[in-house]
């Protein structure tokens, strides 16, 4: 027992054989659907690339000279922060409003828990086509109820207004879903003895509700904080090429999309990705860090 | 039951075995060609032509539609992997790409030894843009020009004359004005955004004696003197002739034209059945587009009244499986015969010279004759193209929001536009 190299009984080592053999497939796709693409990622944003991968020629760090100096990476980062300022604070305050209505006992709980989590299961496409046709200056819903003429998603300064409000709609479900499995968690007896000291309910829920579920908000914040950065259906399906408000709303990983497919600079739209990368590792490096000073742990 | 099933397997193998003799018979070695195309408006009746082909040849042809975006990105995924479809379309956005990457199977050959394509019947623009280096890669499966299209009923409504083929763009500009005022801004003259090139403002700038890109593909125009002249008067259709660009960003003219919004709108003849089978079809004409008096002489010469066109191409993949057979397809879609047949069944104008008529009769009760009018009285101009088109093409849909929003940008604007292109075309 005191030898730490052991040979392996020939029963421990059927055992790995299967083991690896059952976790195979996973790797496999891993390393073929994942791991390649990243390193072939990186390997191709220092060529500029050819066509239909051949005659790559070497550059270099050029292309992340191009990305860094090019005043469109810049802007389209701070469209991105934009849309990310509004998605992920509101989108987190309304559903846990959502879920601490929910969890409690009113009627047709089910019903409501259900439609606010509909978004989730449309496609992020069939939701840009119909907020287009609610959005539309000519011819849309809502300026007909109201019988105004704002161009939602064609004038620069609110666009990006227009398309947070989309993005808080299509994942409040989610995060309420999530927030809900968080508070049946919290234990009762808190709220019980708050109340026989005399807590009120907005004390039990600064005092008890949000340390207590502070683990959960911020699994949510960081996941969709990472999640709005790489926002780009939306964007792709609800802004036309001629838009006015498109310079001030579109995102990197639009301005990725365009310039790898659209204009066929594979090398340039590597460069592009992976710098965005950089920052994502960086935010979520910060995040983890504040994680101590703020997320209570039971 | 056991003997059922025996003589079901024994009749499946006959029936398979005489599909392969009835290909073999014409000396292909495949059963099926596939087919890549991305209009549905066109599917029956190519579908049709291509069963024509089937009778004869015992080679079934599986034509599919996939969207103009996906088409491009399933194409060049085939094209890396090594899977394309047998047969395809071309356009002049991404034809060079394909032939200098060799992509393409090489038509020269069977274009020399055929005796049914020679290339002369064929608008010549289209076979230059197919071809490279002497060699030819696709035959022109069509071609398309662009006319006016108006709404009578709001002609007659605000008491402004029809256009007509003796209109000058100062007339269309006239009328559009009339319009867009005597409607208080309910409905504007016409229409055009950033993105409108070939099928509006690009005719203008040829009109105007400008151009977008040198012959050579190495200089860009926009900031051409002439280029510059077409944009100074679209600046005066801006104001009132023309509807806002941002209603524009939302709603394509095509739309905003069946909805009543605009008066005028300038087409291409690939958009007729879409008006054609809206419900007011009947409130609906075509007219020629308008022509700019350059020389100030008081007529139409040549060159002022300029089509924009363009020709698909049908292409086989180099790595075909039975080139004889691919190309066996593309001579029966080129032949003269098939190309009066596509005119007639109004899947497209044709790429052979003189089988449009027929196109002309395809959509009975609306005269579309002035599509056909643009290329024998007009001056017919191929769409502007390079190697990565799409990087300066849509990089000017972008740019030219700042122009159409405020006019008075309009030299910076170009003149960095025609900075930019022309460091692209270096690169290419």
């Amino acid at each position: 027992m005191a030898t730490t190299k052991r040979k392996m009984t020939p029963s421990q080592k059927s055992q790995a054989k299967w083991g690896l053999a059952f976790v195979a497939p996973t790797m496999i796709g891993l390393i073929v659907l994942n791991f390649y693409p990243i390193f072939n990622t990186v390997y191709q944003s220092f060529f500029k690339t050819g066509d239909f991968g051949m005659g790559n020629i070497f550059v270099g760090l050029q292309n992340y000279v191009t990305v860094l100096k090019g005043g469109e990476f810049w802007s389209s980062l701070l469209n991105t922060f934009k849309y990310a300022l509004i998605e992920v604070p509101f989108s987190v305050a309304f559903a846990l409003l959502l879920a601490v209505f929910l969890n409690r006992k009113i009627a047709c709980r089910g019903f409501y828990r259900t439609v606010f989590f509909l978004p989730m299961v449309a496609a992020p496409a069939a939701i840009a086509m119909v907020w287009r046709f609610l959005y539309n200056q000519q011819f849309g819903l809502i300026n007909n109820v109201f019988h105004s003429t704002t161009a939602w998603i064609s004038d620069p300064k609110i666009a990006w207004i227009s398309l947070g409000v989309i993005g808080v709609w299509s994942v409040v479900g989610y995060n309420m879903i999530l927030l809900i499995a968080g508070l049946q968690e919290i234990p009762h007896d808190y709220y019980e003895a708050a109340e026989i000291d005399g807590a009120t309910g907005i004390k039990q829920f600064f005092r008890i509700t949000i340390p207590l579920l502070s683990p959960t908000i911020f699994f949510i914040v960081q996941t969709r904080i990472i999640g709005a950065l790489q926002q780009f259906d939306l964007i792709f399906m609800m802004m036309d090429r001629s838009n006015p408000a498109l310079p001030k709303t579109q995102t990197v990983v639009y301005y990725f999309y365009v310039n790898a497919f659209q204009y066929n600079n594979r090398g340039l739209g590597a460069a592009i990705v992976l710098c965005m990368l950089v920052l994502i590792m960086m935010i979520t490096w910060v995040l983890q860090k504040s994680e101590k000073y703020w997320v209570f742990y039971n | 039951m056991k003997n059922v099933k025996v003589l079901l397997s024994a009749l499946l193998v006959l029936v398979m075995l005489l599909g392969t003799t009835a290909a073999l018979a014409e000396g292909y070695s495949v059963d099926v060609l596939e087919v890549k195309i991305w209009d549905n408006n066109q599917l029956a009746g190519l579908q049709q032509i291509a069963d024509e082909w089937t009778a004869q040849s015992g080679v079934k042809v599986n034509i599919q539609v996939v969207d103009w975006g996906n088409y491009w990105t399933l194409l060049e995924a085939g094209a890396s992997g090594g899977d394309m479809p047998d047969v395809f379309w071309m356009h002049s956005n991404n034809a060079e790409m394909y032939m200098n990457a060799g992509k393409l199977l090489d038509l020269t050959d069977y274009i020399a030894n055929s005796e049914v394509v020679n290339l002369e019947n064929y608008y010549q623009g289209i076979t230059d843009l197919y071809s490279k280096d002497g060699k030819n890669y696709a035959v022109a499966k069509d071609h398309d020009t662009i006319a006016l299209l108006y709404n009578k009923a709001i002609f007659d409504q605000y008491g402004v004359e029809y256009p007509t083929d003796d209109w000058t763009w100062e007339d269309y500009k006239a009328a559009a004005e009339k319009i867009t005022e005597a409607s208080g801004g309910e409905v504007y003259g016409g229409a055009c955004n950033t993105g409108n090139n070939q099928d509006t403002f690009y005719n203008i700038i040829y009109d105007f004696g400008g151009y977008v890109i040198s012959d050579d593909k190495k200089t860009s125009g926009w900031n051409d003197p002439n280029t510059l002249k077409a944009f100074e008067f679209m600046a005066t259709l801006f104001d009132n002739a023309w509807a806002p660009q941002q209603m524009l960003a939302e709603n394509g003219k095509d739309r905003l034209f069946l909805n009543k919004k605009i008066a005028m709108d300038t087409e291409g003849s690939w958009m007729i059945s879409q008006f054609y089978n809206d419900d007011n079809h009947d409130d609906y004409a075509w007219a020629m587009l308008p022509y700019e008096d350059v020389n100030g002489n008081g007529q139409c010469d040549e060159g002022e009244r300029v089509s924009i066109y363009n020709g698909l191409g049908w292409a086989a993949s180099a790595d075909v499986k039975d080139p004889a057979a691919a190309w066996s397809l593309i001579e029966w879609f080129s032949s003269k015969e098939m190309q009066l047949k596509q005119s007639e069944l109004g899947v497209t104008m044709a790429g052979y010279i003189g089988c449009s008529d027929a196109f002309m009769n395809a959509f009975p009760g609306m005269d579309i004759s002035a599509f056909l009018k643009m290329e024998t009285e007009g001056t017919l101009v191929f769409r502007p193209y390079s190697k990565y088109t799409s990087r300066w093409e849509d990089q000017a849909t972008s740019d030219l929001v700042t122009v159409w929003n405020d006019a008075s940008t309009m030299n910076d604007v170009l003149n960095r536009m025609a900075g930019d292109m022309n460091a692209l075309l270096a690169q290419e």
